[in-house]
């Protein structure tokens, strides 16, 4: 194989695995603080997707065509919308479900993401049809051999490289982050220390349903193309990146979210007789990791509570 | 009166209105009129729950066990003689039966043993692709069934090892990541029909063939489907007894205690990972057993019926019933079936509505609708 | 207590119907006829189209004074999906009431149904799936078919693109029946042709990401790269292209023939991709003028989409049928089956012994400046523009 398609591969590898890990940071965070997995996560990053979507063609409509400033107004609105639908969920929702079995807080979630899909279909303009998400980066491209590389591709890449490094930043330099590192630790303990719980938990929620509203856009700049259903499989591809690299560790989401990608792209290159087993080849590694390292590749540094 | 001829009585009124209620949800087609149905039942068990009468029926069924299962049957049998002609509303129970059992197997494995399984679908579907295989062969079908529920077993022996060593969500993640395997392989693989799925034969028991309609006379013929409700109706309850003595045995307790604190149970010599092996297999046999059915009596099977969200339907039936309990799983299974059937004319909001009605039960009554109660060791006798 | 309600319901129906008897004396019986399409998921599009065009028959007919009966459609969603399809067929076909039916779009769906109808006796006529074994795959007398199949829309398209001067192609197509079905017939006819094809994909109908497809299929480097699919999944394919640089020829199938398509992957991007259609198109059809004044007229909010005039002409034979022979199934069945040169207004309909009806006009269309046009009315036949890589 040629230095070029073998870069393609990487670049293409490199774009799904931000995303997935984008969304798997999500799923970190919301455990990290209050031990539940919030399912309905993939449909809130569509939701945002088609939020900002619907900014784009609003500021068309009043006649800003500025592809700068409407990228600016997509990722405001949209983040900002979802980081409020991220603390509304948290509150009605999951925070009620407390000290309820963990099984029923997921259930609740996922029907809830079922209701935004179902939302989504049935009351956006034409909703049930794919939508064509415009090009708001610049498109230039580079070509090497058989290798291309697109200006907004890298621009993507960075954008998401740079969300990831600021929440690690946000969680690990600041007094917010402090909060919600303790709250993770120790719920009771932090109430003891005058950490507001409650507000620690919504202002969780609504940073990764923000960073899942960012993952949505990215998406949808990447493959200009947005429907109701994209959220399901993301959702469930980043949970699974969550899980394999170790729920409650930021690191681990990104290294479960890059390894899956990895593996899918590895999958549809190394199988040469059905790159459609691909899913299926992803899927089954992920089982066998869990079998080999029960608690993720990044194991949870806490002993098991008795 | 004495006690327990007013016991007797109380039961098969309740008997009697539960198949009437339930003659008339099926039977009705006016949106307004199953709106009004569902809210007046409503009223009455909140209602009900208000005067203490629940709390008194509960107290008469549970002295009169025997008696309280006989009557249920026969409302099942009044139900289906009811719609003896009509095609759908009995293929419709037939499918409610067929999601009581599989729901049955999860109930093993989470309600009482707490293994989670979210690829309950991918077992039903492993008996259905079974009887779609097998069912052209010279294997009698009534073995297929049983070899739909052993095959589903033996698959779902390849997760054990990952089931055991994890808990909580990493095991979740096993099961749903197994869902989506499963389905994914399913679209890819030519040899099963691809993502255009499979014919399935039916049922043939001794040349009695299933796909017919039975001709009494020239004025009544009963439809093909009342076969499949009998045999699914004898599965169930078949199953149900089964449940209900592995409930009360040894092996129950062992399932609760492993459940309810594994380092507890280690302490006191219960074989944690032998208790899990026998839930996990039991359950998964338990739904490949329904799916083969299932498979024979739709004729056709696609990978889609066995997506996450079906298998997600499996769960939220057990959970809205109750986790580990019998009658909650029939009861949720038939709301859970039939609710979006009824709703068909407000067609597209259907799983809009249904969604937003499971997180309000979830909200408001997190126990499920009939929650299973506390061992009763004494049938009748409170303390 | 319903039951109570339901006869004072009645009661009063009957007195108000004896007080203005004189009036409504010629009352019609009623007749219920059904619809089955996908009217939600990504080819919805032209699943309400159909479901429109087949209204417009029903409401034509019930407008008809000299009609013989009242009919009222019952409109069923297959959501595209095999299993759905299934599950509304045997709604369908179980209720006795439903005489007649026109369904499918989607093939998959189709060959999943078609048994169900047969085991119930239920006449039915597609209006839209295109795959040969829907009507050749049974002997079924129930099931019929105006439109045609896709082994005449490849054998033109090959020809076609062989003509184009294209040599290479690569093949992208979905895994059910319907695109295995694309895949098929092109690769043989595109053989006959000379063509070359270099590799072929099959995908799921669901998948997202396509770009480990097409960084191989662009290290092959084709003329032409080949959808066999429908509207979501060509709108991905057809975006994703443009991320990778690929440069090549996208021709579609009559799967992507619909607005959706261009509304999903823009106007810039589905400029000059070519699509294969059996039947004249709309303005050209012998009723072609009737029908799109007829559509107009009754104020769809949705357009007719490709197969409405199918959906149209099949729902007017069901009709024609019932006035004719009876609401009685069996009676529709036999009528259906002795079809030859019925007027219809996608010009005569005669069924061959599978019911298949014998369409022999291909259109090849292109797109231009965000519509479908009709090659030979395209700047792209004068010249004036031309198609990749040309």
């Amino acid at each position: 194989m040629d230095v070029g398609l073998l870069g393609q591969f990487v670049v293409n590898g490199m774009m799904l695995g931000m995303m997935y890990a984008l969304v798997a940071v999500g799923f970190t965070l919301f455990f990290g603080v209050l031990d539940v997995i919030k399912f309905s996560h993939g449909d809130v990053l569509m939701v945002g997707t088609f939020a900002g979507f619907s900014t784009y063609l609003g500021m068309t409509a009043i006649g800003i065509d500025n592809a700068f400033i409407q990228l600016i107004g997509v990722l405001v609105i949209s983040i900002g919308s979802m980081a409020i639908l991220g603390a509304v969920i948290a509150r009605y929702l999951v925070l009620p479900l407390k000290s309820a079995p963990p099984l029923n807080t997921l259930l609740v979630t996922l029907m809830l993401g079922t209701v935004l899909r179902e939302a989504i279909r049935l009351f956006y303009p034409d909703g049930s049809n794919p939508k064509h998400f415009p090009a708001l980066l610049p498109t230039d491209s580079w070509s090497l051999g058989s290798f291309t590389l697109r200006s907004d591709s890298v621009i993507l890449l960075v954008g998401g490289l740079l969300v990831i490094v600021g929440v690690n930043m946000l969680i690990n330099r600041t007094r917010l982050g402090l909060a919600i590192r303790a709250v993770a630790q120790d719920e009771e303990t932090a109430k003891c220390m005058g950490i507001n719980f409650k507000m620690i938990v919504l202002l969780t929620f609504a940073l990764g349903s923000g960073v899942a509203a960012f993952a949505g856009v990215m998406n949808g700049l990447y493959y200009n193309e947005i429907n109701f259903g994209m959220g399901l499989l993301l959702g469930v591809i980043g949970f699974s990146a969550a899980i394999v690299g170790g729920l409650g560790n930021i690191y681990g989401a990104i290294l479960g979210g890059f390894l899956f990608a990895g593996l899918q792209t590895l999958g549809a290159v190394a199988l040469p007789f059905a790159s459609a087993y691909k899913d299926v080849f992803a899927f089954a590694v992920v089982i066998a990791i869990i079998a080999w390292r029960p608690t993720g590749l990044i194991a949870e540094k806490t002993s098991e509570r008795v | 009166m004495t006690q327990s001829l007013k016991d007797k009585l109380v039961i098969i009124l309740l008997a009697a209105v539960i198949a009437a209620f339930s003659i008339t949800f099926i039977a009705i087609e006016e949106q307004v009129e199953i709106f009004a149905l569902l809210v007046f039942a409503a009223a009455l068990v909140l209602g009900g729950a208000k005067l203490g009468i629940t709390a008194s029926i509960a107290q008469s069924l549970a002295r009169n066990e025997r008696l309280m299962n006989f009557a249920f049957i026969a409302a099942t049998i009044a139900v289906v003689f009811w719609f003896r002609e009509d095609h759908f509303p009995l293929l419709m129970i037939a499918t409610v039966l067929l999601y009581v059992i599989a729901c049955c197997g999860l109930n093993i494995q989470f309600g009482f043993t707490g293994v989670v399984n979210f690829a309950g679908a991918a077992f039903f579907g492993v008996g259905c692709y079974t009887a779609a295989v097998l069912g052209d062969t010279s294997v009698p079908l009534l073995l297929v069934i049983l070899l739909g529920g052993i095959i589903a077993a033996i698959v779902g022996s390849v997760l054990i090892i990952p089931v055991l060593r994890t808990r909580g969500h990493y095991a979740a993640v096993v099961t749903i990541a197994f869902g989506l395997l499963f389905r994914t392989f399913l679209e890819v693989n030519d040899t099963l029909g691809g993502p255009q799925g499979l014919g399935v034969s039916g049922m043939n028991l001794f040349g009695w063939d299933f796909n017919n309609n039975i001709e009494i006379s020239e004025n009544l013929e009963i439809s093909f489907y009342m076969n499949y409700v009998v045999l699914a109706l004898i599965m169930v309850v078949l199953t149900f007894v089964l449940m209900r003595r592995i409930e009360r045995s040894w092996i129950g307790l062992n399932f609760d205690a492993v459940r309810l604190d594994e380092t507890a149970a280690a302490c006191f010599g219960i074989n944690i990972k032998r208790w899990k092996i026998v839930a996990f297999t039991l359950g998964n046999f338990l739904a490949g057993t329904a799916g083969a059915l299932y498979a024979m009596m739709l004729g056709f099977i696609a990978p889609s019926n066995f997506a996450f969200s079906d298998s997600l339907i499996l769960v939220s039936i057990v959970l809205l019933g109750g986790m580990g309990s019998l009658w909650g799983t029939i009861l949720a299974a038939g709301l859970v079936v039939l609710l979006p059937e009824k709703l068909q004319v407000i067609q597209e909001y259907r799983f809009l509505i249904y969604a937003v009605v499971m997180i309000l039960i979830l909200l408001f009554r997190p126990q499920g609708i009939l929650p299973r109660g506390l061992r009763a060791y004494i049938p009748g006798w409170r303390g | 207590m319903n039951i109570l309600r339901k006869s004072t319901v009645s009661a009063i129906a009957l007195t108000m119907a004896l007080t203005v008897g004189a009036g409504i004396a010629d009352a019609k019986d009623k007749v219920k006829v059904a619809f089955i399409g996908p009217l939600t998921g990504g080819v919805s599009a032209i699943g309400v189209g159909g479901r429109n065009s087949a209204e417009l028959a029903v409401q034509l007919r019930n407008a008809d004074p000299d009609a013989k009966y009242e009919y009222e459609l019952v409109a069923m969603d297959s959501e595209c999906k095999p299993n759905v399809g299934v599950q509304v067929a045997t709604k369908v076909a179980a209720d006795r009431s439903i005489i007649g039916l026109v369904g499918h779009y989607c093939s998959a769906v189709a060959m999943g149904a078609v048994d169900i109808y047969h085991k119930f006796n239920l006449p039915m006529s597609v209006w839209g799936a295109v795959l040969p074994d829907v009507t050749y795959g049974n002997d079924y007398k129930e099931i019929h078919r105006v439109n045609g199949t896709m082994i005449n829309q490849n054998d033109v398209a090959a020809k076609f693109m062989a003509e184009q001067g294209y040599k290479t192609w690569v093949i992208i197509h979905d895994t059910t029946d319907y695109g295995k079905g694309h895949n098929k017939y092109f690769s043989e006819y595109l053989t006959q042709n000379g063509g070359e094809i270099l590799a072929d994909f099959g995908v799921p109908a669901d998948q997202q990401d396509f770009t480990a497809e097409l960084t191989k299929a662009k290290q092959l480097n084709p003329d032409v790269i080949y959808f066999g699919g429908l509207v979501p999944l060509g709108v991905r394919v057809r975006s994703q292209m443009e991320k990778l640089g690929i440069s090549a020829q996208f021709q579609g199938v009559s799967g992507i023939k619909s607005d959706a398509f261009i509304e999903g992957v823009g106007t810039e991007l589905s400029e000059g991709v070519v699509s294969f259609l059996e039947g004249a198109p709309v303005d050209k059809l012998p009723g072609g003028q009737y029908f799109t004044e007829k559509y107009k007229a009754a104020g769809f909010a949705e357009d007719e989409e490709a197969y409405g005039p199918f959906a149209f002409a099949a729902m007017s034979l069901i009709l024609d049928g019932i006035e004719e022979v009876g609401p009685n199934r069996k009676k529709l069945t036999k009528y259906l089956g002795d079809i030859q040169g019925h007027d219809s207004i996608v010009g005569k309909i005669s069924f061959d012994d599978h019911g298949q009806n014998t369409v022999a006009a291909i259109t090849k269309y292109v797109v231009q400046d965000g519509k479908w046009v009709v090659w030979e009315d395209s700047e792209y036949a004068t010249g004036a523009r031309k198609l990749a890589g040309k």
